[in-house]
């Protein structure tokens, strides 16, 4: 069958060569080049220019290092050699551009094994495509997932496993000097040994090979039985074999170890896993991609642009492009890096209403700038919960970068909670390690933050950074010389020792708590000031003024805080309250009468709250005053 | 004792770890096995920091190897002397990886008596050798299983936990259950308070919490999946400890919290708002309590290995408002301090007598719990901390040791640390104390053992020895909870995996 068939093609190709001879950029060959051109396009596209900050951050909360300890963790599950290497890869991603020219090598490499171990003639090429492309599309589809996935290895691990999966079905049998009918055995004996020999490093794509190596050895109908029949069999045996005993595993689980489901709990999100389904069927139809018959050259490329077409709207479609959700991704590591301009810089242009972690980025931002009370409401603070890709999952700060928001404000403790919890369900990562190591320094604890450093040795592209905070360790007097520890440990230092549990709400934890705070640290005693603002507490609020004065006498509030004052005494009604010692700016008291009586004029027009904010908006959006009338239903999550 | 594994993890041999072994023993085939001195070094007049800190120590001549290793040195070698006995090990970059039967050998010969261990290290392309350090070997043998909880230094999550037992007379590490079985969600499940009668494991016992909640009890070797709580206790059972020869665990049933600290190291304080204890029959499914007075917290129920005496610690509180107000003990955590009392027992009867205060703690401005007796029913072994019962958190916690002839504490600095001490044990011979610490770090539980000579004299603490000495700094999981065992743990994890899968049986009363 297969020689009939070969035969046909030949003659199909020379006709087609010749119809095609004066014209090679219709050629077939030039428009398979034309689709890998697309194809990289798309990639560079969606995982560079998109999406850099989201493969950052994935490779940021991933796990490799060079231990034995390490690889023998990795290597105790099926599929355990891809997990090692898939988080080895995925370190890549600390360069983005590194990262994506590597995954679309990888991809290349996998076309070309697919294209030349199958034969699939080049007008029919594209379509070995179609499982790289919702691998690209695993890769951008994610969206708040990112911060619960369980796998470190996520990124490289499925396009490993694919390619894996076809160089073991090569036929090299075909390569030994032995008769066919030899051949044939080995060919046959090939279907189970490559699962039980594979299954425990590939996992679920040792049995992908399986079935490709029987699908390319069938060449009659009742020889085709056996195999199948054979194959099934090892399906079914192997992975119960190879997993009998193991206890890291569900036991009822055998079969699909290496597969990506995406279930928390109860809760499950199939629409995630169409694109390993397809990584995993698409390739059974490879053997037969060179059987197509193709009468004209357009058709099939008719249906090339089709494809193309196809895959940039599922591509399209599943980029999760939520602004906030790569907001957050950069503010976090800016915050991280300390680069208080561009944290502000990315809360400033961001346009609708922002989430509370972002508030809380700007807000470390601001306060490391000594701005805390005197910009804060010059910034957007209508907020709005992360949206998720689906239902399915409940984003909470705790879970996303609740430990280093915690770390910045001093609570260094709350902050190794947070982490250690997060690394309990979703493993460890460079990320929690370098929050854990920080925390450790600012406490103290020298030998825990020795132990941190000494694991992120090990790694890639951490190393540098573990050198660097081997120095603080080393000599805790340069602490407050570093911006990564100043304000940390001054709020460390300046904060009061409590007992209490956060209920998982990292904002209200650090608000409630830093607002009864008295410190007479200037600029810790901001931060309480800000906090007392944030939760329009007037006892907190007027106990920190006092304070304030007491440690700036002489000195102009900031702006929100005159703003507050006035707010406080003349619309809230604070009874007692003496403002004969406050110098006020004269702009802010203008200000402050000009926004009631347009709040008064407005009212009296019969807008309505809703509408009246809007309209105050534009002149008076940057004040204490608007804040606290118009975003009155805030909730943190 | 017997040396059959039941389950390894993963246990079955499958073709792909064929090929790893084969590998990995063409691997050792090329390494040498004894590394040969330096012809020319200079001598250090200081004994070497090596880690882990087996300088000094006594240990037991069943031990497996203590493989070590010393910082910032490019190459060591290990000299072992005793007598006319010569063994080097090392030269594999920092470490010292010792052959297990050369070991076993070497600490046969000089069981009773001391090794002198002589370490080299090269630096910057120079030999060095350091002061030589003893190491004695005790004649009484340890234990040779521990079982111990593998867990991130979690607050409150489950996702990661494993029951595992360790043979100590080599470095075989088994599981006896992994909740990852059964629970991959977020709310996971929990096992804890592992205990074994006798340091048997014919009859043992571990709870499951959340998902599939019950006991896991072996009684005779039968498993049995028990719902150990009903209507009269104010909680599942908890801690516990089984009777030395009856079919009988002592449990503390409690209302537990926790809170956190904002700048204490501590970091987290664990308290019973209220709790009681109570006896299971195990033949017959009946709960009895034993006692339940409102004004006092009772935990931690301890056999005396006569089968005597019940052990606990207690702390006495009055809520102000007349009721379980966890509100108000949050605040007065500080306050919570257990002293150790013992009720006496009436096998024949099952009746306890009145308690009797065995140790003021609370005097003291500290708290003790997690009593233990020694098998000569001496000294009673427990952890002390300044308040609460989860002394592991506690940096001044230390296990102490009180002779019950003279009523004093003995002199236990050698086995303790300026960090956390908690959760010790006897030795089924007393001779060996077993210790859970954070020495280490301050933060991740490690086990540690130390002598206990027959004139009651404690010796320097040693971490339990790993095949890579470095496992235990990569390790980013505490071994928690260890506990002495004679054989391991029979039943398979997949059997308990089953049997979690049942209905638990409810107990009467």
């Amino acid at each position: 069958m297969g020689s009939n068939v070969r035969k046909v093609l030949k003659e199909s190709q020379k006709k087609k060569s010749v119809k095609s001879g004066n014209r090679k950029w219709a050629s077939p060959l030039a428009f398979q080049i034309l689709f890998i051109a697309f194809f990289v396009f798309l990639a560079w596209y969606f995982l560079y220019t998109r999406n850099a900050d989201t493969m950052f951050f994935m490779q940021d909360r991933g796990w490799w290092n060079s231990t034995s300890l390490f690889f023998k963790d990795c290597t105790e599950v099926p599929g355990g050699l891809l997990s090692w290497a898939g988080a080895y890869l995925t370190q890549f991603f600390y360069y983005p551009a590194l990262g994506t020219v590597m995954l679309i090598t990888l991809w290349l490499i996998t076309f070309l094994v697919a294209k030349f171990s199958f034969k699939v003639p080049n007008e029919w090429s594209f379509l070995i495509f179609v499982p790289l492309v919702a691998l690209l599309c695993s890769e951008i589809q994610l969206g708040y997932w990112v911060y619960i996935l369980k796998d470190i290895d996520y990124v490289f691990y499925h396009s490993l496993g694919l390619l894996a999966a076809l160089l073991l079905s090569l036929p090299f049998w075909n390569l030994l000097p032995l008769g066919d009918k030899a051949k044939q055995w080995i060919s046959l004996a090939w279907i189970p040994l490559v699962a039980a020999l594979f299954y425990y490093p590939l996992g679920i794509y040792a049995l992908l090979a399986a079935v490709l190596v029987t699908i390319r050895t069938i060449h009659s109908l009742k020889e085709g039985a056996g195999r199948v029949l054979l194959l099934a069999f090892t399906l079914w045996l192997v992975p119960l074999l190879e997993t009998a005993g193991t206890t890291l595993m569900r036991p009822d689980q055998p079969w699909t170890y290496g597969f990506r489901f995406f279930a928390l709990d109860n809760l499950r999100d199939c629409s995630l896993e169409i694109p390993f389904y397809l990584v995993l069927i698409a390739p059974i139809f490879f053997p037969f991609l060179k059987q197509i018959k193709t009468k004209k050259l357009w058709q099939s490329q008719g249906i090339m642009v089709l494809v193309a077409l196809a895959m940039l709207f599922c591509l399209s479609k599943r980029d999760f492009t939520d602004y906030n959700f790569h907001a957050e991704l950069r503010m976090q590591r800016a915050v991280e890096e300390c680069r208080w301009n561009d944290v502000l810089r990315e809360a400033a242009m961001v346009k609708g209403p922002v989430t509370r972690e972002m508030v809380m980025f700007r807000d470390i931002a601001l306060i490391n700038r000594g701005e805390f009370c005197a910009k804060r409401y010059m910034y957007n603070n209508e907020s709005i919960p992360p949206v998720a890709v689906s239902d399915s999952i409940h984003v909470r700060i705790c879970d996303q970068a609740g430990d280093l928001i915690y770390y910045n404000y001093g609570e260094t403790i709350f902050g190794i909670r947070r982490a250690i919890e997060r690394c309990m369900h979703y493993g460890y990562s460079y990320y929690t390690l370098r929050v854990l190591t920080q925390c450790a320094i600012v406490n103290g604890e020298k030998d825990n933050a020795r132990k941190y450093l000494r694991l992120l040795s090990r790694t890639t592209f951490q190393k540098k950074w573990a050198e660097k905070m081997q120095r603080f360790v080393d000599d805790e007097k340069l602490l407050p010389t570093d911006e990564h520890f100043r304000m940390p440990l001054k709020l460390y230092n300046e904060g009061s020792e409590l007992v209490g549990v956060d209920d998982k709400y990292v904002e209200l934890t650090i608000m409630k708590k830093w607002m009864y705070d008295l410190t007479l640290d200037p600029e810790a005693q901001e931060v309480a000031l800000g906090c007392a603002m944030i939760m329009r507490d007037q006892r907190c609020f007027w106990s920190q003024v006092q304070q304030w004065y007491n440690i700036n006498p002489g000195k102009h509030f900031p702006i929100h805080v005159q703003e507050a004052m006035l707010f406080g005494v003349y619309e809230l009604k604070m009874e007692g309250i003496n403002l004969s010692f406050v110098k006020f700016d004269q702009r802010v008291v203008d200000r402050y009468k000009a926004f009631f009586e347009r709040l008064n004029q407005y009212s009296s027009q019969g807008m309505n709250e809703k509408q009246i904010g809007a309209a105050l908006r534009p002149e008076f959006g940057d004040t204490y005053m608007w804040d606290y009338y118009v975003l009155r239903e805030v909730q943190t999550n | 004792m017997t040396e059959h594994y039941i389950h390894k993890r993963p246990s079955s041999i499958t073709p792909s770890k064929w090929m790893c072994g084969v590998f990995f023993l063409l691997l050792l085939a090329a390494c040498s096995k004894h590394p040969s001195l330096p012809s020319s070094f200079t001598q250090v007049n200081e004994q070497p920091r090596i880690y882990p800190d087996y300088v000094g120590v006594t240990i037991p001549p069943n031990i497996a190897p203590l493989n070590f290793l010393v910082d910032s040195v490019d190459d060591i070698i290990g000299e072992f002397k005793f007598q006319d006995s010569k063994l080097t090990f090392g030269g594999k970059a920092n470490k010292v990886q010792i052959d297990e039967r050369e070991w076993k050998e070497l600490l046969a010969s000089a069981r009773g008596n001391s090794l002198s261990v002589t370490v080299y290290a090269k630096k910057q392309g120079k030999w060095f050798a350091y002061k030589p350090f003893p190491i004695d070997v005790a004649e009484e043998e340890i234990d040779p299983y521990i079982s111990f909880r593998v867990l991130p230094p979690t607050f409150v999550g489950f996702e990661n936990l494993t029951l595992m037992q360790r043979n100590l007379t080599n470095f075989e590490e088994t599981t006896i259950y992994d909740k990852r079985q059964i629970s991959s969600g977020i709310e996971g499940q929990c096992v804890n308070c592992h205990s074994y009668q006798n340091y048997g494991t014919s009859n043992m016992m571990f709870h499951m919490r959340l998902q599939h909640a019950g006991t896991m009890i072996v009684s005779d070797g039968q498993l049995v999946f028990v719902n150990l709580k009903d209507e009269s206790m104010i909680s599942a059972a908890a801690y516990n400890s089984w009777h030395p020869f009856l079919p009988i665990i002592a449990f503390s049933t409690d209302h537990t919290m926790q809170t956190f600290h904002t700048r204490e190291i501590s970091k987290v304080e664990v308290m019973e708002s209220a709790s009681d204890i109570i006896i299971y029959d195990v033949k017959n499914n009946r709960v009895q309590t034993v006692l339940n007075d409102s004004l006092e917290l009772e935990l931690f129920p301890s056999w005396s290995p006569d089968g005597k005496w019940l052990y606990y610690c207690s702390a006495y509180y009055e809520y102000q408002k007349g009721y379980e107000d966890t509100d108000e003990l949050l605040q007065n955590y500080k306050q919570l301090q257990y002293n150790l009392y013992r009720l006496s027992f009436d096998a024949k009867t099952m009746a306890f007598g009145e308690p009797e205060l065995v140790y003021d703690a609370r005097s003291k401005n500290r708290s003790a719990v997690q009593p233990r007796v020694s098998q000569d029913g001496r000294y009673v072994l427990f952890a002390e901390g300044p308040n609460g019962l989860f002394h592991i958190w506690h940096t001044s916690a230390e296990a102490l040791i009180l002779d019950l002839e003279t009523g004093e504490l003995l002199d236990t600095k050698a086995m303790n640390s300026p960090l956390p001490e908690s959760y010790p044990s006897w030795s089924s011979n007393d001779r060996w104390i077993l210790i859970e610490s954070r020495r280490d770090d301050g933060n991740y539980t490690r086990t540690y053992f130390a002598y206990f000579d027959k004139q009651g004299k404690v010796h320097k603490a040693f971490e339990v020895p790993a095949e890579d000495p470095e496992y235990f700094r990569l390790l980013l999981k505490s071994w928690s909870r260890p506990e002495f065992m004679k054989e391991p743990v029979r039943i398979t994890p997949r059997q308990f995996y089953e049997k979690a899968l049942t209905e638990p049986i409810k107990v009467s009363n």
